[in-house]
């Protein structure tokens, strides 16, 4: 999509409101237009050419009244501009943050999160400000047309004379804005560092005080400034440059007046008046083609923008970034639809044949995994550091694109995007690493689901969560700080095990659950589940409670099953299961 | 609160300007001088035209109006120059004096004690040091040059109108003064709604940067529907904000138009009068009426300024609020804390994160330098807490904690932190290379002694298998590494600075036990000669312990040498030893 039309089809989404900006913005940048030839009329009374019967005092109340008129098509101009650039920037950011949302969870965005907040605000921030500004454009295009008319009937060689080089700078200036671009998006990208480099720094503020790098982190940081502070002078530069031409042309066209005027004011032909209003147009004339200019550039620039948001998104044609939604700013938002629980969801078996997926750029990963899950069977996967179970979770899951494979859930082969396939009610994940919201301990655990007290109570309870509720503050609806720092490691998996709990899915999958476990507190969690054995588990562990509950275990090894079986199978075939085993003999009391 | 707050008082503010524009006064002189010349071009321009009328009124030669022409055009290109010189000039000052600016924010932010960083998502932060320092930025060099210039701009306006007739210039003051009152009055109103603004701005990429990280536990748990409702949500709480905020600009906008219009027709009324007296020439009148003209730039800048100043205005606010923060965590008076391995003693040590909160409650115990402990206890009783007690992450209510008989609040912190050395259980990988992230930019630290940390470790198939060694790229929040390689990457870090006390909490847990065993050995090694502190809760960990610590719920439930309390049946360390035995039987 081109940068032209993508404005376009994103202005269509509010057409009317678009519009009526458009109109009223015309109106108020017609404004000067009047007031102009009121100082004509002034000037030609004093000398005594004036056609009119104004007095001074009928001159100047008519000023203010033109004045009164503009002030209140300003504040209507200003409601629809913003609310006009509020729908526009909250569609962009709706849409990119859906379509981030969609994506394969670990591979939703090809930058780190800090950077790409520059996308969600510097770069639709821009496409705010050129649709802003093409309301302007059309205004400044109407006066010019407008003067330029008055202007001719008055003198029109005179005129020509101004108007003439003003077209051939815009023109030049043209051709310039293109050399823009570059350095637009060099800023860009150096600010992006920047923010990036923030957001790191405040991400790991903990293990950087620990380590005591303040100083060093901060040079780092120093650096990305000075190149941010470099780019954004060139930038700077080259705008200002194009800046002064446009402003020089105009003088150069006052001056152009002043010799072409000469002969005419000496001849008595041409009024200390009209003189007046040509000069007072030109100037707003000159305010038209630097705005005009100015939002060429914008214009211009915007592509690059718009290539940053595509990037984002990793879509080449921009159709995503402008889907038409409501953007719910008025009335009701509709309720959320809960997935209900069809016959076909119920898990009888899943099979997995030939599951790869590889690192970009590496050769880590899984490689032709083989797998059955049958309905309430508990399945561990294990293995060594780097054997690859967790990736495998993850590439079952459709959290990372699989490289091949093929997965059928009850006998049914699945099609395209499995992520949205594995989703509650057939399946819920509590990852490695958990991420709670700044929310509620209750909305960190409902996600959205319904308010059912007695389900979330279930929840909790099996997540063994029960005795840390009681001694929060506010219980479940304490507010839980940035990623949940204000719980233990162990309140934080166990809340992320309730989410997965609430959700009553087919099959439940536990990355590495106890690892910030006590004992006790593990063996309470294992033993609630399976009481209560709906639900198939696919669980990521080496610890012992768990291999030992376990239907059926499945040992990786560099990424590949190196054997599959029962607790008791392995420890007698498998080097590799023993030597994960013995882990807990050595040094017995 | 665990932050102090203080005031803001007004001289701080100009302190702020100051001090960072100290350091480059040559250039701010060079962009005096150069805006001083193109002020002085402008007044010139419109005596030329005056004097073109007037000539050309009284029939002069043509040669001379053309000569007024040309000597128009000429100062005006000029003019021009000046300007683009003078706005790079500023350009520069103004990047130079934030990026100054910014990096003492974030140098200050990352001194802030961890009760200020719970409390906000990084995306606030970005806000905060970079959103609201670009706001500022314009402030820096515009707002002081362009103002000074718009000021002698009008001042010499109004020295030249005096020279034509009294009753001009002091009818343009008035105007000026009036003008200058009105904006005043109406910028009050239209502040506050911009910092609304910007704290609004701050919460929703607070929002969005939550969000983007989460994007696994969102769609893996069918939460997208309810992100997007949370965005739609605070749109719906954004829009009527922005709103507010715009319509304090259109007040101020109208206001400049009004006032305009009042200048214009103070310009007609006297001039006709002056005229009437046969005082004024009409070139003149064309002159004061191009002046009072000229008078909108200034005062028309002067409104965006303002307007910058608006937004400037807000940030000022926020960035100085952020500089009062001290952290309670105060330098001691730096006593140095001794070589080697550290002893640990808590006194009657009592903390809690907030009011009426009790985290930990007298706690004393001692551990001697080299000795090993084990910490055991439910998730919640307080074994983290111990943990960011001796980091001095928080300081304890009452009591106090001892490191080889020193009191943690009187060495530096700085020094402190480098003798102490943790292993948490969050991940915390940035986005650099594994050097970075192992060293953390310090170049003092040696490639081999790295390589050589790997391989005790059990790292080095890892690390041989890098694209690139100690070069190769890590994503942010440690992508492409499993769980247990980023432990281990965790672990070397420590063991890079070399502390005389080690507190592992819950680390190895994440582990599988052949890596495990693999880490025992290493640590068998590098503890040699320094003190260890282990929170687990699996048992066999503790195995490596001399002394055990039980906590529930924040109070010590027992304490002693682990062999005595394993041999004595009664004591509750026993009892959990029994409660875990199918860990212990095969």
């Amino acid at each position: 999509m081109t940068n032209y039309h993508f404005l376009y089809r994103l202005t269509k989404y509010r057409f009317t409101l678009y519009i009526g900006n458009v109109i009223l913005w015309t109106i108020i940048t017609l404004g000067p237009i009047i007031p102009g030839l009121i100082m004509k009329e002034f000037f030609d009374k004093l000398e005594g050419k004036s056609v009119y019967e104004f007095g001074v005092g009928g001159l100047i109340a008519l000023l203010l009244a033109v004045a009164l008129v503009r002030s209140l098509t300003i504040i209507a101009g200003f409601i629809t501009d913003v609310n006009l650039r509020f729908r526009m920037s909250g569609l962009l950011r709706r849409n990119m943050l859906e379509h981030i949302l969609k994506k394969p969870g670990a591979r939703a965005i090809p930058c780190s999160p800090g950077e790409a907040i520059t996308q969600f605000r510097e770069d639709v921030e821009h496409v705010e400000e050129t649709i802003s500004w093409s309301a302007d454009a059309v205004g400044m295009a109407f006066f010019a047309g407008v003067s330029f008319y008055i202007l001719y009937n008055i003198h029109a060689q005179l005129t020509l004379y101004v108007f003439l080089p003003l077209v051939v700078v815009v023109t030049a200036a043209q051709l310039a804005t293109s050399r823009l671009q570059k350095y637009r998006a060099a800023s860009r990208e150096a600010t992006s560092q920047v923010t990036g480099a923030i957001n790191e720094m405040f991400n790991s503020v903990q293990a950087i005080q620990i380590a005591g790098a303040e100083q060093r982190v901060i040079q780092r940081f120093k650096l990305l400034n000075d190149t941010r502070r470099v780019t954004m002078l060139k930038d700077k530069l080259m705008n200002s440059l194009l800046e002064s031409v446009f402003s020089n042309t105009v003088n150069i066209g006052t001056g152009l007046i002043l010799v072409v005027a000469a002969q005419s004011m000496w001849e008595g032909t041409f009024s200390v008046g009209e003189f007046a209003l040509f000069v007072y147009y030109l100037a707003f004339v000159t305010q038209f083609i630097q705005n005009f200019g100015k939002f060429m550039t914008l214009f211009k620039q915007n592509q690059v923008s718009l290539d940053r948001m595509k990037f984002l998104l990793q879509d080449e044609s921009a159709t995503q970034l402008v889907e038409r939604h409501p953007l719910h700013l008025r009335g009701e938002i509709p309720d959320l639809i809960h997935p209900v629980t069809a016959a076909s969801d119920v898990l009888d078996r899943l099979e997995v044949r030939d599951l790869t997926y590889h690192y970009p750029g590496t050769d880590r990963g899984i490689e032709g995994i083989n797998l059955n899950i049958r309905k309430q069977t508990l399945n561990v996967v294990t293995g060594q550091i780097g054997s690859g179970k967790t990736t495998l979770v993850r590439a079952l899951l459709g959290l990372l694109p699989m490289d091949r494979g093929e997965i059928r859930w009850n006998g049914k082969v699945l099609e395209g995007d499995v992520g949205s396939f594995f989703v509650p009610p057939r399946t819920a994940y509590t990852p490695q690493v958990t991420r709670l919201y700044s929310d509620t301990l209750k909305n960190n655990i409902l996600l959205g689901l319904p308010d059912d007290s007695e389900r979330i109570e279930g929840a909790i309870h099996a997540a063994v969560l029960d005795h840390d509720v009681e001694h929060l503050h506010y219980g479940i609806d304490t507010v839980i700080g940035p990623r949940g720092v204000k719980l233990s490691g162990g309140q934080a998996q166990r809340t992320a095990a309730a989410r997965m709990f609430v959700r009553d899915a087919q099959l439940l999958v536990f990355d590495d659950l106890s690892s910030a476990l006590d004992i006790d507190t593990e063996r309470k969690l294992w033993e609630r589940l399976y009481q209560s054995r709906e639900s198939a588990c696919l669980v990521v562990s080496h610890r012992k409670a768990i291999l030992q509950k376990a239907d059926h275990i499945i040992v990786m090894r560099e990424g590949r099953i190196e054997a599959e079986g029962t607790l008791e199978e392995l420890l007698l075939t498998n080097e590799e299961m023993r030597r994960i085993w013995n882990m807990g003999d050595e040094g017995n009391t | 609160m665990k932050v102090v707050n203080m005031k803001i008082p007004l001289k701080q503010y100009i302190g702020l300007l100051r001090g960072y524009l100290k350091t480059q006064k040559l250039a701010m002189l060079w962009l005096a001088i150069l805006l001083v010349s193109g002020t002085a071009l402008q007044l010139v321009n419109p005596q030329i035209i005056r004097y073109f009328i007037d000539t050309s009124q009284e029939s002069g030669s043509m040669e001379l109006l053309l000569y007024a022409a040309l000597l128009y055009i000429g100062v005006s290109l000029l003019n021009q120059g000046i300007l683009v010189v003078a706005t790079y000039i500023g350009e520069n000052v103004g990047w130079t004096a934030t990026n100054q600016l910014r990096v003492d924010v974030a140098a200050h932010s990352l001194g802030l004690d961890m009760s200020f960083h719970k409390n906000r998502t990084s995306g606030e932060s970005v806000e905060r040091v970079d959103g609201d320092i670009n706001a500022l930025a314009n402030f820096f060099s515009n707002f002081v040059i362009v103002l000074l210039s718009n000021l002698l701009l009008m001042v010499g306006i109004i020295v030249l109108l005096f020279r034509e007739n009294i009753l001009i210039g002091f009818s343009m003051v008035v105007f000026i003064i009036v003008a200058m009152v009105s904006i005043q009055y109406i910028r009050k109103f239209a502040v506050p709604h911009w910092t609304e603004l910007r704290q609004m701005n701050g919460r929703f990429f607070g929002f969005l940067v939550e969000h983007l990280e989460g994007t696994e536990d969102t769609r893996a748990n069918g939460a997208t529907g309810y992100v997007m409702r949370q965005y739609h949500l605070l749109l719906r709480k954004w829009l009527p904000v922005r709103i507010r905020a715009f319509m304090g600009w259109a007040a101020m906008w109208i206001t400049t138009i009004f006032v305009f219009t009042l200048g214009t027709a103070v310009a007609f009324g006297v001039s006709a009068y002056l005229w009437q007296q046969g005082v004024l020439t009409i070139g003149t009148a064309y002159m004061i009426f191009h002046y009072t003209e000229l008078l909108g730039k200034p005062i028309e800048k002067l409104r965006t300024q303002i307007e910058d100043l608006q937004k400037a205005d807000a940030s000022i606010h926020r960035v100085q609020e952020l500089m009062e923060l001290r952290s309670t965590i105060q330098d001691g008076d730096g006593t140095p804390l001794s070589k080697g391995p550290l002893s640990v003693t808590f006194q009657q040590v009592k903390f809690g994160y907030e009011e009426g909160l009790t985290t930990l409650n007298d706690i004393n115990f001692r551990l001697e330098p080299g000795k090993v402990l084990g910490v055991i206890g439910r998730t919640g009783s307080g074994k983290t807490t111990l943990t960011r007690l001796l980091m001095r992450f928080y300081d304890p209510d009452e009591g106090r904690i001892l490191l080889g008989d020193v009191d943690t609040r009187d060495p530096y912190v700085h020094e402190l932190r480098k003798r102490v050395g943790l292993v948490t259980q969050s991940i915390e990988i940035f986005q650099g290379t594994v050097r970075d992230n192992l060293t953390f930019f310090d170049d003092k630290i040696q490639d081999p002694y790295i390589i050589e940390v790997l391989h005790e470790l059990g790292l080095q198939s890892w690390y041989t298998a890098l694209p690139n060694g100690l070069d190769s790229p890590l994503e942010s929040g440690g992508g492409g590494l499993s769980a247990g390689e980023a432990q281990l990457l965790a672990f070397a870090r420590v063991f890079l600075t070399d502390p005389g006390l080690i507190i592992l909490d819950e680390a190895s847990s994440r582990l599988d036990p052949a890596s495990e065993q693999w880490m025992e050995r290493a640590m068998n090694r590098l503890l040699h000669n320094r003190t260890c502190i282990i929170i687990a809760h699996r048992l066999s960990t503790l195995q490596r312990a001399d002394q055990i610590l039980m906590l529930e719920d924040g109070e010590i439930k027992e304490y002693g040498n682990r062999t005595e309390l394993v041999s004595n049946k009664s004591s509750r360390f026993s009892e959990v030893l029994a409660a875990g035995l199918e860990e212990v039987l095969v």
